[in-house]
């Protein structure tokens, strides 16, 4: 297209400007969330994220110091409550650290935009309440006026954006949090690897056998492979529980990485053998003549060769074992809690922290942090899986 | 019904002051101080030592019932030297039939419905408490056979017996409201139900919501539905129909049924009574929904929920001042007395151990249940713990509300068979809910039940 | 034993083991069965060469006939059974009972749903996006962006499209980009997305979608690449616009690679499982066959609908098998 005279500019600007298009649809979802998982609780209630760099107007409700302990007698039978809302509701420490500002306040639930800041509120039979824009507040009346608890007061406030990385802590770090991220961290750091280990040796061999032996029967073990690449899963899981329960492994880490190694192989042996069958023959063939056993061809020759096969099914398994969640819930997560996975404590957490998009998002971006690390560093390697025998 | 197991509700650690205790940490009220019956306490760690053991419990509470929980699995670990651990989930009915299968169940499985548990029992998969514990839940539980028949169930070769030890039971014909939102509006407390409704009406004419409603929850989204229905059939029919339903001897399509169903319907289903429209009721969690009472301005005025629901009220609440409940009120017209809904979670042994027996028996001890009392969101039949040991009056209030109804049922879907009151009951009203037709809805349930009998 | 001491004893034992179990059958082969030397030197040679690659095949073959043949034939015979039963044969009650449930044929029109758009969207935005990237100098950024949803966890993306889809009370500020947009665009109230009959699935599928096209692009665009200058360059020559070119010239060479993403997509929306579990759980009408099993193999506890349901997943699965079967054949001749 390049070739198009004259017509040059025009398309490429379009071809630019639709591939940036299309790029900001796919990165926005990914992008909504990791901008959540920065933000208070408060922030993400009250402004969508792509609001975040902007002050957020808040609806809350404070509370006056409670007037048994601090009113003050002016005389004549009149008392007085005074204080500041922000610092006695804990949102800011003293009253040099007001970030919020109010626009309009209430006195009552029914009318929360009432009065405008400084405005005094006039609440019958000579009871006043007022409230300046930085929260500080004066509630006047007689003695039965005064009393019980402190009255409340509505506002709405302009909060700047407040960004934090106290989510994360609270989901990695804080060991009183139950549903904290941490454990299943490990945990699915402690299924992924030996699922990961174990499979590419087994399918190495077979792959090579595949590839470099002649025997008969091989065209009918290849077509087989394909076959079982295919299969669903979901097939196995009731008769290898099943087994698993019978021959006494329950459920554990042990099932889980032999169904992940026994459900992985296909696409190891596949990938595998496409790769080592385009291996140049000469070394092989040289090998053999120099008197070399097949054992060593295998070790010395063919592994070294292959591996960026190797390295592309590697990825391939550590981010399927990763994201898996059916595989875990059927063969690993038991009712001790010891054995959850990141991916089963998010789905639990979908339902019970639903409205919490602090806790939520952070911990999805948790889960999904190693896996992004795995594919932007090795993408190479992935892709090159992908394309083998893909291409046609 | 089926939160019965979140009983554990009520004021927050902040309002009342009180430092939690983690799972293997202090203990959360001193040995010797309050109004609890250390004696009871002395004696049971006299004769239990189980240095080295271990018990493992498993339940549907999450976080904070499952801190309460761990607070007084503390007390048992100091009085005996044995390891108690619990462990919560959200999908725990599904979770423990796997389990028990694979042969890794815990020791003790904490049901939120009976029903479940005869399931289990009927598969041999749980261990009998022994008829000495269920004389003893006879004579030192208020009401005690009841509940005593309510953990009896057939076991595999069909001959009854005692299994489940109920530990933790609420109240739920209850309506949550915040007293100062209503004194700001100039509403009153309604003590009938056409009170409620006129109340309901006059909420949307002053151009508020009246309702906040929620069905989800994960795995057994759909349940709070259930437990209006059930309120609503205590309340438009007899006490004997309620039985034959809840056993069906009366088909779930009777149109006794389809009317409570649709009772439901006119406050779940009209976009003007229910906060976020009709189309918000089944995707709002259980523990979201009841929010919108504490919103500038009110999102909602009234909530109708469980003894436990206090849990998931926002930090700081004071139940009793910023939030309180009143009766569920029945139809003054109908004349059926005051009706009241309960559940209950039962404790069963899933894994046998002498550890675990000995857990049984510490949770026998009125301290046990003084110590989940006190923290608070906790009710219990127990007739010999102190009532001065409930944290606030309003759970003394519920507890005597408990014990002085005119007509007291368990929670009708608990009682079902799980495949129905932990299955097509729970969907079915998420299906209308969303629109679909009442007696369509009852009609699959019934298939449902045809189905396994 | 602490789990992460089990893994590494695991993955020495297991890696160990291989080995060792390869280095030795080869020694025993070699050394003890048939010696190369002696009188039968020549003969034992063959013999051995013939057995070996059954050694090192076996591992492997072990591992998948148990894992992945033996649970198919298990399945089969679990469908036709009755576990109340104690596992007595019934026929094909279980799948008169499946075909009974609404809820079923809902799961199977669904998936339809699910296969007739999610292949489709895919491959055509992977082509898009595979012939705009490669166009630009920043493409390589471009495609990484629009792939890594690949590497993100189905539960991970329902998390983030949960996000997307969320409806708040009409009143308050919207969180999610859909109903703020909606919104904007003079929509009067939020919808909950997720509970809109019939439209729900398509929401659901998008996320699929936003997952698969990464896949779809890198595959379609290594293949345009491979499309010989010399076509093109001719078809310009001969006056063909840009969009003739691209349908008529290279959509039709790369027709193979195309079948072969929109098999393997295929394949993946028949197992899809966690996106519909975490995000609706099959209610308000979006159940599909992968959470169908699971429901009545879990909640239910029902072994036998489960497998039946697992058999009907296998057959719709079928003729892809046969047709990949078949073409890896013709290849090797």
């Amino acid at each position: 297209m390049e070739h198009i005279a004259g017509r040059k500019s025009g398309l490429s600007w379009a071809v630019h400007f639709s591939a940036l298009a299309l790029v900001i649809v796919w990165v926005l979802p990914t992008l909504g969330l990791l901008v959540s998982s920065f933000r208070t609780t408060d922030q993400i209630r009250s402004s969508g994220w792509w609001a975040a760099l902007f002050p957020a107007v808040q609806n809350e409700t404070y509370r006056t110091a409670d007037p048994d302990e601090a009113r003050v007698d002016l005389g004549d039978g009149l008392y007085l409550v005074s204080g500041n809302i922000f610092v006695e509701g804990g949102v800011a420490a003293n009253l040099d650290e007001i970030v919020r500002e109010i626009t309009v306040w209430g006195a009552s639930s029914r009318a929360i935009d009432a009065y405008q800041p400084d405005e005094v509120a006039d609440l019958g039979e000579g009871e006043t309440l007022t409230v300046t824009a930085r929260g500080d507040y004066e509630w006047r009346g007689t003695a039965d006026q005064i009393e019980g608890r402190g009255a409340r007061i509505f506002v709405t406030v302009s909060a700047p954006p407040d960004f934090t990385l106290g989510n994360y802590q609270n989901v990695l770090f804080d060991p009183s949090n139950r549903e904290g991220m941490s454990k299943a961290f490990f945990n699915t750091l402690t299924v992924t690897i030996p699922a990961t280990i174990i499979p590419i040796l087994i399918a190495a061999f077979a792959a090579y056998a595949l590839a470099w032996m002649e025997f008969p029967g091989r065209a009918l073990l290849i077509a087989a492979v394909v076959g079982l690449l295919v299969v669903p899963l979901q097939l196995a899981l009731i008769p290898l529980l099943k087994l698993h329960n019978d021959i006494g492994i329950g459920k554990g880490y042990l099932g889980v990485w032999l169904a992940h190694t026994g459900f992985g192989l296909p696409l190891a042996i596949y990938l595998l053998r496409n790769y080592m069958v385009g291996l140049p023959r000469e070394v092989i063939e040289n090998a053999r003549v120099d008197g070399a056993t097949e054992f060593q061809i295998f070790t010395r020759i063919i592994l070294p060769l292959s591996f960026p096969a190797l390295a592309s099914f590697a990825i391939f398994q550590f981010l399927w074992t990763w994201n898996d969640l059916l595989v875990a819930m059927v063969f690993l997560i038991d009712s001790s809690g010891e054995t959850t996975v990141m991916t089963r404590q998010l789905v639990e957490m979908m339902g019970t922290r639903g409205g919490d998009w602090e806790i939520l998002a952070t911990s999805a971006f948790v889960s999904i942090a190693v896996p992004l690390v795995v594919f932007f560093s090795l993408q190479r390697y992935l892709v090159r899986g992908l394309l083998a025998g893909s291409v046609k | 019904m089926k939160r019965s197991f979140y009983a554990s509700a009520a004021a927050l650690a902040l309002s009342s002051g009180m430092a939690m205790a983690d799972a293997h940490g202090g203990l959360v009220f001193p040995v010797g101080e309050g109004d609890f019956n250390w004696a009871s306490y002395e004696a049971f760690a006299a004769a239990h030592d189980l240095t080295g053991q271990t018990v493992t419990i498993s339940g549907p509470w999450l976080s904070p019932e499952a801190d309460r929980f761990d607070a007084l699995l503390a007390y048992f670990e100091a009085a005996t030297g044995a390891d108690a651990t619990y462990t919560g989930s959200d999908s725990f009915e599904q979770q423990i039939v796997i389990d028990a299968e694979a042969g890794s169940a815990p020791n003790i499985a904490v049901f939120p419905q009976p029903g479940l548990a005869a399931n289990m029992a009927a598969n041999g998969l749980l261990t009998p408490l022994g008829a000495d514990n269920a004389a003893w839940v006879s004579e030192n539980f208020a009401a005690g056979p009841s509940w005593v028949d309510l953990g009896t169930y057939a076991d595999q070769s069909g001959a009854d017996q005692f299994y489940g030890f109920f530990f933790n039971v609420n109240v739920k014909s209850l309506v949550w409201y915040v007293p100062e939102n209503f004194e700001d509006a100039g509403y009153e407390v309604p003590t009938t139900m056409e009170e409620l409704i006129a109340l309901s009406d006059q909420i949307v004419a002053d151009g508020g919501t009246p309702w906040c409603i929620g069905l989800g929850s994960g795995a057994a989204t759909g349940w709070p539905a259930t437990d209006w229905v059930e309120d609503l059939m205590l309340r438009t029919q007899t006490p004997d129909v309620y039985d034959a339903w809840v056993a069906n001897e009366i088909p779930f399509n009777d149109p006794r049924v389809v009317e409570a169903i649709e009772t439901f319907g006119q406050f779940a289903r009209n976009d003007a009574y229910v906060m976020g429209g009709a189309g918000a009721v089944a995707t709002t969690d259980f523990r979201d929904s009841p929010a919108g009472l504490f919103q500038s301005p009110p999102g909602c005025y009234m909530h109708r929920q469980a003894s436990f629901i206090p849990a998931f009220f926002p930090d700081g609440t004071v139940v009793g001042e910023d939030a309180d409940f009143f009766y569920f009120p029945a139809f003054a017209e109908k004349d059926l007395g005051s009706p009241v809904l309960g559940g209950g979670t039962l404790m069963a042994i899933t894994d046998p151990s002498d550890a675990t027996m000995a857990f049984v028996e510490f949770l026998k001890t009125p301290v046990a249940h003084e110590i989940m009392m006190a923290q608070g969101g906790f009710l219990t039949p127990h007739s010999g713990v102190n009532l001065a040991t409930y944290e606030t009056d309003t759970l003394r209030g519920q507890g005597e509300i408990l014990l002085n109804a005119t007509t007291f049922r368990f929670d009708g879907s608990d009682l079902m068979p799980g495949a129905i009151g932990a299955g097509s009951f729970w969907t079915g009203m998420v299906d209308y809910a969303g629109g679909a037709d009442a007696a369509a809805v009852a009609d699959t349930i019934q298939q449902s039940w045809d189905a396994i009998k | 034993m602490s789990p992460i001491m089990q893994a590494a004893l695991t993955i020495l034992i297991g890696v160990g083991g291989c080995v060792g179990y390869f280095y030795l059958s080869n020694q025993i082969l070699d050394r003890v069965l048939f010696p190369a030397r002696g009188a039968n030197a020549g003969r034992n040679i063959n013999r051995a060469n013939a057995i070996r690659p059954w050694l090192f095949l076996f591992p492997a073959l072990f591992a998948l006939a148990l894992y992945l043949t033996y649970p198919v034939f298990e399945t089969l015979r679990l469908s036709l059974t009755d576990r109340s039963l104690g596992g007595a044969f019934v026929g094909l009650e279980n799948y008169a009972r499946m075909t009974d449930d609404p809820k079923f044929w809902e799961a199977l029109r669904n998936n339809f749903l699910w296969l007739l758009i999610v292949p489709a969207a895919s491959t055509a935005f992977g082509l898009l996006a595979a012939q705009l990237t490669d166009r630009i100098s920043w493409g390589n950024i471009a495609k990484s962006l629009i792939f890594m949803p690949m590497a993100i966890s189905f539960v991970g993306a329902a998390v983030i499209f949960k996000l997307v889809y969320d409806a708040r009370p009409e009143d308050v500020a919207q969180i999610g980009i859909l109903n703020a947009v909606y919104l904007q665009l003079g929509g009067d109230s939020p919808i909950t997305w997720l509970t809109v009959p019939f439209w729900n699935n398509i929401f659901l599928i998008i996320v699929l979608i936003w997952i698969q096209t990464g896949f779809a692009m890198v595959i379609l665009s290594a293949a345009l690449r491979g499309i010989p200058e010399e076509t093109i360059e001719a078809a310009i020559v001969d006056g063909a616009n840009p969009f003739q070119i691209f349908f008529k010239i290279k959509v039709p060479q790369i027709a193979g690679t195309i079948v072969v993403v929109w098999t393997t997509i295929t394949i993946v929306v028949l197992k899809v499982f966690d996106i519909v579990f975490a995000m609706t759980n099959g209610q308000w009408e979006t159940q599909v066959l992968a959470n169908y099993m699971y429901d009545k193999l879990f909640r239910a506890n029902d072994w036998g609908v489960g497998s039946a349901a697992a058999m009907v997943i296998m057959i719709l699965v079928l003729p892809i098998l046969v047709w990949n079967v078949y073409n890896a054949r013709r290849e090797m001749r």
